[in-house]
């Protein structure tokens, strides 16, 4: 039973959502799954917590490396998590709304910030070491993204007023070709293994049963 | 070692100088390099002027701070063009940093009571559950979202009057950096609603878009920081987007530039004889 009930479910679940796409209007049973998929995804959000108390919880207890780390993380989460339910709890109290807000804009965005532009660094650092034209499809791959670059930025324009057209036309034509393919075969991909998860026939989302 | 030997092995740190140098410099004093407008820039454009007052927009906010330097600009500089319309604005978010986003962009206008929450604007929060969030949202917006960010009744709400499914908001503008987002949007709801869609992205993902766009199924596409300059500029209110444009130009150029000397240092260093190089 270990095996059959989760099978069952799968094909009960996707079934419906199969019949749900070749029917007009709200399909009443799509509906109701669709309110437990937020539900269970929103439970998802706090089993991912408990994970992350305990993985960090270790780290602090048994003193590894980098123990400070997984400390700041377990105060951020409680503390980020005590000021979003009083906000939620009293929001006619102000001082948690802006407390909250102030936790997200100083806090949590600027080192998020940071870490996405940190990427600017590595770019440049890579394309001066690793961007050579070693090969025909290095020499090709390497132009393109030249041209690319300049066809964005308003200095590009400025060098060359065609940049912008051969960008374009690499974007909207060779890029999208490309794109495309990738999104039929990934669409066929995606439709077969549905396909054998609805059937039984792949098992791994059920744990090696 | 040879000096195109010296040259493949620059110490990396006097690039990341250069390059604090090239951003830092335009930011302190801008070039006021003159900006083109993209077809994608001036659709979607286009179809937020259709718009009268009244109207009303569902802005969903699916990035995170790590990309908002690309995609911020572009939600700030769209809901003040809205709001100067005299449209109302719903946000709504699948990513759950959305949420604070879209109460960094009203509250400046719900402290200076140009905006009313709740008739000109509101704030659904943050649904889980990824495209089949979307797709239940896009179908049901009251039944997916029955409570707002603070915890309200969204069914109450004037600005969710008549609101069945997304086909009632005038335009559907989704602000995008990853997944769920455009695919999802244009799958799970523009398809079988046949939506006003339209899409705001990080510059990585214009690729991923551009489908999309060519297909008709996205009428109009920011492509990333520049795309906010260029809505900015359109729209008569040039800020933060515009500023950053001639950065961003700079630091184009010094990648371009680091591609072009790697690359002559590295073929050199080739053509040099074997007992050359000691």
């Amino acid at each position: 039973m270990r095996k059959e009930i989760p099978i069952a479910l799968s094909f009960l679940a996707g079934i419906i959502m199969l019949i749900d796409s070749f029917t007009p209007g709200n399909f009443a049973p799509r509906v109701e799954l669709s309110k437990w998929l937020i539900i269970m995804s929103a439970f998802m959000v706090g089993i991912a917590s408990v994970n992350l108390v305990r993985i960090h919880g270790a780290n602090v207890i048994s003193r590894r490396k980098g123990w400070f780390n997984s400390f700041s993380l377990l105060v951020m989460l409680v503390a980020f998590t005590y000021v979003g339910v009083m906000k939620y709890s009293y929001p006619e109290v102000e001082t948690w709304k802006v407390l909250f807000q102030n936790f997200y804009d100083y806090i949590m965005s600027p080192p998020a910030a940071v870490m996405y532009a940190i990427i600017a660094f590595y770019v440049s650092s890579a394309s001066y070491r690793a961007f050579k034209a070693r090969s025909v499809e290095a020499t090709v791959l390497l132009v393109a993204a030249v041209v690319v670059m300049l066809g964005k930025a308003p200095v590009g324009e400025l060098i060359w007023s065609k940049f912008p057209v051969i960008s374009s036309w690499l974007l909207n034509v060779a890029n999208t070709t490309g794109q495309r393919g990738i999104m039929i075969g990934a669409a066929i991909g995606g439709f077969v293994t549905s396909l054998r998860v609805l059937l039984g026939l792949e098992r791994g989302h059920l744990g090696g049963v | 070692m040879s000096f195109w030997d010296k040259m493949q092995k620059i110490d990396r740190r006097i690039i990341y100088a250069l390059l604090v140098i090239v951003v830092a410099f335009p930011l302190i004093r801008p070039l006021g390099l003159p900006l083109s407008y993209s077809d994608t820039t001036l659709k979607f454009f286009d179809e937020i002027e259709k718009l009268q007052p009244g109207d009303r927009v569902l802005i969903s906010l699916d990035y995170a701070p790590s990309g908002a330097a690309d995609v911020h600009p572009q939600t700030v500089a769209v809901s003040k063009h809205l709001i100067q319309k005299g449209v109302k604005i719903a946000f709504v978010s699948f990513w759950e940093a959305g949420p604070m986003f879209a109460e960094q962009i009203m509250q400046p206008y719900l402290d200076s009571g140009e905006l009313v929450y709740g008739e000109d604007v509101v704030n659904l929060g943050y649904i889980p559950g990824a495209n089949s969030a979307i797709r239940s949202f896009g179908f049901d917006c009251v039944g997916s979202a029955p409570k707002d960010l603070n915890g309200k009744d969204t069914a109450s709400m004037p600005i969710m009057q008549g609101i069945k499914d997304c086909r009632d908001f005038d335009v559907v503008i989704d602000f995008v950096m990853g997944s769920p987002g455009t695919a999802a949007w244009v799958q799970q709801v523009q398809g079988p609603l046949g939506i006003n869609l339209l899409v705001g992205s990080v510059v990585v993902e214009v690729p991923a878009s551009m489908p999309f766009v060519q297909a008709g199924q996205v009428k109009g596409l920011l492509q990333g920081l520049r795309g906010a300059a260029e809505y900015e500029l359109l729209s008569g209110s040039a800020g933060i987007a515009a500023a950053g444009m001639d950065a961003q130009s700079l630091g184009h150029l010094l990648i371009i530039g680091s591609i072009l000397v790697g690359n002559v240092a590295y073929f050199m260093s080739k053509k040099q004889p074997k007992n050359n190089k000691q």
